[in-house]
């Protein structure tokens, strides 16, 4: 086969391989920027978004924590509609919201009222990054993976001349192995 | 041809709910009840036996929601349980929500060894978060290294104590959950 046909072939694969990985290469890439600035710390989680109001409540009388106590807290919020349950700590009360928390510290009657909003979609993406599904998603994944080292080897044929691989490629490349090379060289 | 592929995404979204619904409709069977209080002095005779417990989801895992505890009342006892292979993750939701769960009870031990290999993983400049002895404690996700060291050389001590070469720990594996509505 000659290299003009040879070349041909490779581009339409690599074009059409493209294609079918722009949904999968979105999920891990968007997913990807939250969960590294989870790992670093940047954000309390990867699923939900979550906001703290500093709070002093009254305690409840004779040190005894009881239903009426738990509900009045709650209607001084104005989160009585979002009551799930309560579990008392030693010295704590937490009362879960369906969207959120209450932590009271019985000692002194300071609290702290935590609200969530989902981040919807990127829940999902996560879920699909740390492959949680497992099952035939491994494969699945495993394939995009494949489709992307194969992405890597036919983009480097894509042209030829002054912006092919032995030219100005080469340099590109070079500076895309180096980077991630030198950060396991200073930081690891 | 945007109906068409809009069509397709929500071909693909009703396939994928269908999937998710694994942890749907709870069969105890012969399953060996355990309660929260009680746990601790339960467990050591059911290792590696089917258990069906009930309680309160006081935390889950935000490293992957592969772990939740559950609590009874008070959060005096914490019962670890983690996600099997067929549930894909505890997610945050849950907390506070009454579940009944299904699993098989595990033990882990910890000795000399393992505390050893643990203190090694907290030095790291990347730690891995499944290592060590998971609490469910208000904050135990934000330890800092300091703490977790204390919590390994607090676990020495009570290994030293005990007289014996291991300490057991033991959590439930779930194969399924279901919410209990009140």
């Amino acid at each position: 086969m000659q290299t003009k046909t040879l070349r041909r072939w490779n581009n339409a694969i690599h074009r059409d391989t493209g294609y079918l990985c722009i949904g999968m290469t979105l999920i891990y890439a968007i997913s990807g920027i939250v969960l590294n600035h989870f790992k670093s710390g940047d954000l309390i989680h990867p699923d939900y978004a979550k906001s703290y109001k500093e709070v002093v409540l009254p305690l409840p009388k004779d040190g005894n924590v009881t239903e009426a106590y738990v509900f009045s807290v709650l209607d001084r919020l104005g989160e009585k509609d979002h009551y799930k349950s309560h579990v008392l700590g030693t010295n704590s009360l937490e009362i879960f919201l369906s969207m959120g928390s209450v932590y009271i510290d019985l000692t002194n009657g300071s609290a702290q009222v935590e609200k969530k909003t989902p981040l919807y979609g990127i829940r999902e993406f996560n879920l699909l990054h740390y492959n949680n599904i497992k099952k035939l998603y491994t494969w699945f994944s495993d394939l995009y993976a494949l489709a992307l080292i194969f992405m890597a080897i036919t983009g480097m044929f894509v042209l030829k001349g002054k912006n092919g691989i032995l030219k100005r490629g080469a340099w590109l490349t070079l500076i895309g192995i180096l980077l991630p090379a030198l950060f396991l060289l200073f930081y690891a | 041809m945007t109906r068409k592929l809009l069509f397709s995404i929500e071909i693909m979204v009703l396939i994928l709910s269908a999937c998710n619904m694994g942890s749907k409709g709870l069969d105890p069977g012969d399953a060996v009840k355990v309660a929260v209080a009680s746990f601790e002095q339960q467990a050591a005779g059911i290792v590696e036996k089917t258990v069906v417990i009930e309680g309160t989801v006081l935390h889950t895992c935000k490293h992957g929601g592969k772990r939740m505890f559950l609590v009874d009342g008070n959060d005096s006892v914490r019962v670890e349980v983690t996600a099997g292979k067929d549930i894909p993750k505890f997610d945050e939701k849950l907390i506070g929500s009454r579940l009944r769960v299904l699993g098989v009870l595990k033990e882990e031990k910890i000795d000399e060894k393992y505390l050893n290999e643990w203190e090694n993983e907290v030095k790291k400049p990347e730690e891995n978060h499944d290592a060590g002895v998971h609490t469910g404690a208000k904050g135990h996700e934000d330890q800092g290294t300091q703490d977790k060291l204390d919590q390994i050389n607090s676990l020495r001590e009570d290994l030293k104590n005990s007289g014996k070469d291991h300490l057991s720990f033991y959590s439930i594996e779930a194969s399924k959950f279901e919410e209990i509505k009140k």
